[in-house]
């Protein structure tokens, strides 16, 4: 008989004991798990406020943000519960703060046909229901302000650096050039024309300016690969930091020789352009010239 | 005559000075403004914080003030606890919120600040005076322009908005008595204040004795520290957020501009460095000659050295010099695009120019440019005279 009564309950066909309840379940993020040290399984209490009543959850999962800019810079902590639980739990009772629609699949972003999109958005923006209907791509848009002043804030410094940068390399092609004079006036001597000596500081300008890029390019990607694991970790994202792409290394490697280009070639002018007995003794022939005397 | 003879070597190639300097002076502004950024945001918040005196901020348990929509109850009689305590001269409760002023067929919508106009730390009157009375409003500039409206006019205003009715809640008219600059506000942001009482009654029952926050102000002399730790005795559902540790929570989150502060101004420095190191190494190279004849002569070796250390410093220094102009015209613009940054407060500057800064740069500049110099002239004071003679002669 006891037995029969307890599998009876086991069972819940006892109208009068209060009927099962699954436990119910809540995602965590795996910063608060990890600050926490909460565990796969574990109960936890949720209130609504610091220390008030609360229910009693159980984690079942862990999840990772996902690489959002607009929630790198944001501490705080995420729990994912139920709509029904959290409304209850919040006394939120039968609301929502927003719905998010998936369009038809040949409506997606980008498709050339997003009429049927605008007209939706409109048509719930029409309705009396007190919706305001937004585009996702344009609250994506306004949730990444944020990156994109730092994004402006960078340009800003890559132009500085870019300004540095040329001035450091007519620099050294000035004196790569000037501490070659005494070749360069021996081979003006020798006939060989101010075009071929502009042209071959021009070539080992570029190469300096090339072997410069690729060496510049890999010291790069070893620095976002150390930001990215740095910042990472600081912020506890996967997100990206830094990235090296293809357009930015044709963007690094062109400029690199344009500017190597035009050094070597101001600076062999530069060289050329001078006496080339000036160029040898390095003092200034101020004599009048035989035609000027004449 | 040691620096007539650095003046006359660096003379000799103008071209070359000129380009180095010019390089200096790019390194020296990028450092420069990277000194700034690293210290001006801290120095900046830090100011702004203090800016109406108070030290300490209580805020709803794990927010900062405004940061969620949580408020905290029974304000009144934490007030009066908190006013209580020997070390607190002053309490000033904050409830935020937002008002919708229908205004010409639209509806003009602000950041709502509740408050007790003797205790205020939120703004400071540019016009009129503070709203004391139930049925006053100050408001920032940004407001009025948006609604049409001057200091003496009367508005109609609501504090909350049922979407679904599409219907203004907690309508209430009132007089507008001043104008005022909202410390904490971004640029451009709508902002009015309002007695705290008129602010709760027009939320309604859900802001019946609630407020958003406190901020406190202690004693002249008083341990904020202390006075900290007692208020969190007192009253332990708040944080209580000191003005250091709101610093430090705001480090904490721009952290990531001090590290580039850093990384970059190590690079300026590092740049300026070789720019000189190398073109006072290539100058001595080039003179070896002369440099030898000097010593053959009886110039000492110690003045050898400086002579050339004096070239580098030289570059270095009147680079310098130019960049700290170059970097703070830099720092402006720079300073322009982060000030946009979505909801930070006008006041903020990320590069706030602190003599200090100038002067650090300077030193590490002037550092940097006696280091450049000290490989070139050890290279030349320590060539061997004969052979060096012998081979410059020969060719």
């Amino acid at each position: 008989m006891f037995a029969a009564l307890l599998a009876a309950v086991a069972l819940q066909q006892i109208d009068s004991l209060p009927a099962h309840r699954a436990p119910r379940t809540v995602v965590v993020d795996e910063r608060l798990a990890a600050d926490a040290g909460v565990k796969l399984g574990d109960q936890l209490i949720v209130s609504r406020t610091p220390g008030g009543a609360g229910d009693t959850v159980v984690v079942s999962a862990f999840m990772r943000r996902r690489a959002d800019p607009s929630e790198v810079a944001r501490a705080e902590y995420r729990v994912r519960m139920h709509l029904g639980e959290l409304q209850s739990l919040i006394d939120y009772g039968d609301r929502m703060d927003r719905f998010a629609l998936l369009s038809h699949p040949e409506q997606r972003e980008g498709s050339a046909l997003p009429s049927l999109t605008d007209s939706a958005i409109r048509r719930i923006n029409g309705a009396a229901f007190g919706f305001q209907a937004h585009r996702s791509r344009d609250i994506a848009v306004e949730t990444s302000q944020t990156f994109l002043v730092v994004s402006r804030f960078h340009r800003a410094i890559g132009v500085i650096t870019i300004v540095a940068s040329a001035i450091f390399l007519l620099c050294i092609m000035l004196l790569k050039v000037d501490e070659r004079r005494r070749d360069v006036a021996a081979l003006r001597l020798m006939g060989i024309s101010a075009q071929s000596i502009t042209r071959s500081v021009m070539v080992e300008a570029s190469v300096v300016a090339v072997v410069g890029s690729v060496v510049g390019l890999l010291i790069g990607w070893i620095a976002t690969l150390i930001i990215n694991w740095h910042y990472r970790g600081v912020y506890r994202t996967p997100l990206a930091f830094a990235l090296v792409t293809p357009q930015i290394a044709f963007f690094a490697m062109t400029l690199s020789l344009v500017l190597g280009l035009l050094a070597g070639y101001v600076a062999a002018r530069r060289l050329v352009s001078m006496p080339p007995l000036e160029l040898l003794t390095g003092r200034r022939d101020d004599r009048p010239s035989v035609a000027a005397a004449h | 005559m040691l620096f007539r003879l650095a003046w006359a070597t660096l003379a000799r190639h103008r071209a070359r000075t000129l380009l180095a300097m010019l390089g200096v002076a790019v390194s020296a502004a990028m450092l420069l403004d990277m000194v700034m950024l690293s210290s001006g945001m801290r120095s900046s918040f830090k100011n702004l914080l203090l800016a109406r005196g108070f030290q300490i901020r209580l805020a709803p348990k794990g927010t900062l003030p405004l940061d969620t929509d949580a408020t905290i109850g029974n304000a009144a009689e934490i007030a009066s606890a908190l006013r209580a305590m020997p070390d607190v001269a002053a309490v000033s409760p904050v409830l935020g919120g937002q008002l919708h002023v229908p205004r010409d067929g639209r509806t003009v919508t602000a950041t709502a600040l509740g408050g007790d106009a003797q205790w205020q730390g939120d703004y400071e009157i540019t016009d009129g005076r503070e709203p004391r009375a139930p049925d006053e409003i100050a408001t920032s500039d940004d407001f009025l322009r948006a609604a049409n409206l001057r200091v003496g006019d009367t508005l109609s205003a609501a504090a909350g908005y049922d979407p679904q009715l599409r219907a203004f809640s907690g309508m209430r008219r009132l007089r507008i008595v001043g104008r005022a600059h909202f410390l904490y506000m971004a640029a451009e942001q709508r902002a009015v204040a309002l007695p705290l009482a008129t602010l709760q009654a027009m939320q309604g029952e859900a802001a019946r004795d609630r407020v958003s926050f406190f901020m406190v102000r202690a004693r002249q002399g008083a341990s904020v520290d202390s006075v900290l730790r007692r208020i969190e005795l007192a009253v332990p559902k708040v944080s209580a957020i000191s003005t250091e540790s709101a610093i430090r929570q705001v480090d904490q989150r721009l952290s990531y501009f001090r590290q580039l502060a850093f990384i970059l101004g190590t690079v300026s420095l590092a740049v300026g460095f070789l720019l000189v190191t190398t073109l006072v190494t290539v100058s001595v190279n080039e003179r070896l000659g002369e440099i030898v004849v000097m010593r053959a002569i009886g110039v000492a070796r110690g003045r050898v050295v400086s002579q050339i250390v004096l070239e580098g410093t030289a570059i270095m220094l009147a680079g310098a010099v130019a960049g700290l102009g170059l970097g703070l015209l830099t720092a402006r613009y720079l300073n322009s695009i982060l000030a946009s940054f979505p909801g930070l407060p006008a006041s903020i500057d990320f590069f706030l120019f602190e003599p200090r800064d100038a002067w650090a740069a300077l030193g590490m500049l002037v550092a940097a440019g006696i280091l450049a110099g000290i490989y070139p002239s050890w290279r030349g004071a320590s060539v061997p005279i004969a052979m060096t003679l012998r081979e410059e002669a020969v060719g």
